[in-house]
């Protein structure tokens, strides 16, 4: 299997309301109340900064006009929280005390990239915060555990391409559909200006996501299939992998996937679910069906139990993908 | 903050589980579960109590998660002992979308608006904890703060066989204290470090104080997700998560000194050893009712 690329799809992103009351009214106030002093944000309002909300909170403010993100001081003072947050080989950690990198490092490497000064402004963390994510690859499927797993006489629980190989959530361990696509994101925003092993690890990490599809379309976490059963797709790896291979839209796997995610989207219950469904089918120029639930509704269960990334990701829900997920990974 | 010091085994008294029996999750729960930890009295009066239920995955069925009826019930009963706070929290492994999960359980029309009441576990602020049992390669988790603040953790899991595990009880339940936030999701970094030794080493860590599972409608065959529902029509409560764990073993007709990490477990967490476990309520005979496991784990079973 190979990715090819193919022609800008012609399909038109339907016209959304461009920052609709929901975002406006609930959320960006939520996003900018929960920023703590240090500039970075928590998970929940109150809690201490991390990386993740950090990067999402950003990148949802980013895509709100500026009277309504605060002029821009609250993206500022983020950007400098995640800055500061860098370790010393270029890496993000998960949390402050933490003094290993992870699957994060990604999305800050993509937030920053997303500044409409940080190609500049930031660009020796962005290069090598991408440096850390092209040397990092998983230990599952290193030449020597594929030559192991060749002699192998036990039973497999799946049968993946050992060839492929992706990112991890953390170091040493497995490819996985989240952080991979979370990395091809970022890699995509640098093409051009790259790693040398930036363009192999793009075509291997999307090799490895087409591979790790469940049968019929969508995506779980990693497992098509363990001990001969098919695992079932789920919206958030879905869209994630979705929006990481936006560029072939004409592909099979994309056409069925994206038709799991039409098919499904009535039926989400989660408000993050829901969020990133709206956001990835707006990206392939869909909308979501009219029957599925209300922002409103989901909000008045549990207030999204309080999730700043969720907030986030209702935000960016209700603007253009086009305005901050940029064009595309280009072969 | 709890005493998390081991005891080694030998040291420790006997530990009391009790069966009960209860046929389905639309009979009173509440009555059972109340009067079952009565008997325990436990002291929660004033306490924060911190339930951590079985929440793998979206389950409309409603077959593979911790009912929402035993888990309302549960936090129902605390608060009736005197418990200041009942928490529940859970930090699923294959899905970040917690309140989807949430949401497919029902658990919202069992116990009311989950925003102050449910914590998300994958995101709770952390604390680093240095392992000291080594049983895994990992020398440091980080940890939520809801589960180390706690002044009891009550491991709430399914009855079910694990594919990977043999079963899943309230040992393994407790994976999913280990937040996705710092770990991913899945945790993959405990199944580098060995599924067997990261079960020790969490329950060293975390050392919930009491276990209730789950045992009405269990799983058999390929679980936790993809297996078989079985009726088995029991309630297990205990003081020892590990002596909880062995006599639900036996309730399934499985060995649990053949279960690798509860062997282990028997030796520096609590008592796997009938002799050690003071059995109350239904015999483990009157419920037993023998669960299948896939080929890998036939030799689990008693006839084998």
């Amino acid at each position: 299997m190979d990715i090819v690329p193919v022609v800008e799809s012609a399909s038109v992103v339907p016209e959304l309301h461009p920052h609709n009351s929901f975002a406006e009214s609930i959320c960006a106030p939520l996003l900018r109340n929960a920023q703590n002093p240090d500039g970075g944000w928590g998970f929940h309002p109150g809690a201490n900064s991390r990386v993740e909300p950090t990067c999402w909170a950003l990148k949802a403010l980013m895509s709100l006009p500026s009277p309504v993100n605060s002029g821009g001081d609250a993206i500022r003072r983020g950007l400098e929280f995640l800055i500061g947050a860098q370790l010393a080989d270029g890496s993000w950690p998960s949390t402050p005390q933490e003094k290993t990198g992870c699957w994060v490092t990604s999305l800050a490497c993509w937030v920053l990239a997303g500044d409409s000064d940080g190609e500049k402004k930031y660009s020796k963390a962005i290069t090598s915060g991408l440096n850390w994510v092209c040397n990092d690859w998983p230990r599952d499927t290193t030449w020597w555990r594929r030559i192991l797993r060749k002699l192998s006489s036990g039973a497999r629980h799946s049968w993946q391409n050992d060839s492929y190989r992706g990112w991890g959530w953390t170091p040493g361990t497995s490819s996985w559909v989240e952080p991979t696509s979370f990395a091809l994101l970022a890699l995509e925003t640098q093409q051009g200006a790259e790693h040398r092993s930036a363009k192999k690890r793009r075509k291997l990490g999307g090799l490895l996501l087409y591979d790790r599809m469940c049968p019929g379309g969508g995506w779980n976490c990693g497992n098509p299939e363990v001990y001969g059963v098919a695992g079932e797709p789920l919206v958030i790896p879905t869209t994630c992998a979705l929006l990481a291979l936006r560029k072939y839209p004409e592909r099979q796997e994309n056409i069925q996937s994206l038709a799991w995610l039409e098919k499904n989207f009535a039926k989400i219950q989660g408000p993050g679910s829901y969020a990133m469904a709206q956001i990835c089918l707006a990206a392939y120029g869909r909308r979501g069906t009219e029957d599925a639930a209300s922002t409103g509704d989901l909000q008045a269960k549990n207030e999204f139990l309080r999730n700043i990334p969720v907030a986030a990701w209702m935000t960016l829900a209700a603007s253009n993908p086009q305005n901050w997920l940029g064009p595309g990974e280009h072969s | 903050m709890r005493n998390r010091t081991l005891i080694p085994s030998f040291q420790r008294p006997p530990s009391r589980v009790t069966i009960c029996r209860a046929a389905s999750y639309e009979q009173e729960l509440g009555t059972i579960i109340y009067e079952s930890l009565v008997e325990f009295a436990l002291p929660v009066k004033d306490k924060i109590v911190l339930l951590k239920p079985n929440l793998v995955g979206l389950d409309p069925l409603g077959v593979m998660n911790t009912h929402p009826a035993v888990i309302a019930a549960t936090r129902e009963s605390f608060l009736r002992l005197g418990a200041s706070q009942v928490l529940i929290g859970d930090g699923p492994a294959m899905d970040r979308d917690t309140e989807a999960i949430l949401e497919s359980v029902r658990l919202r029309e069992f116990v009311g608006p989950l925003a102050r009441i449910f914590i998300d576990l994958n995101i709770d602020d952390v604390e680093r904890v240095p392992l000291t049992t080594k049983a895994s390669q990992l020398k440091e988790l980080y940890m939520p703060r809801t589960v180390l603040g706690a002044d009891l953790v009550v491991s709430m899991p399914k009855l079910k066989t694990h594919h990977w595990a043999g079963v899943t009880l309230s040992l393994k339940n407790m994976f999913g204290t280990v937040p996705g936030g710092c770990y991913g999701w899945p945790k993959n970094v405990l199944h580098w470090a060995g599924i067997d030794n990261a079960i020790l080493d969490i329950n060293a860590a975390v050392k919930p104080d009491f276990a209730i599972v789950d045992g009405i409608v269990g799983m058999e065959g390929n679980g936790p997700i993809q297996g078989t529902p079985k009726a088995c029509g029991a309630l297990i409560f205990g003081d020892d998560p590990v002596a909880v764990d062995a006599t639900c073993c036996r309730v399934m007709g499985l060995m649990p000194e053949r279960i690798k990490y509860l062997a282990a477990a028997g030796t520096m967490l609590g008592h796997i050893n009938a002799d050690k476990i003071q059995q109350l309520g239904e015999t483990i005979a009157a419920l037993r009712s023998k669960f299948a496991v896939i080929k890998e784990f036939s030799a689990l079973s008693e006839a084998a």
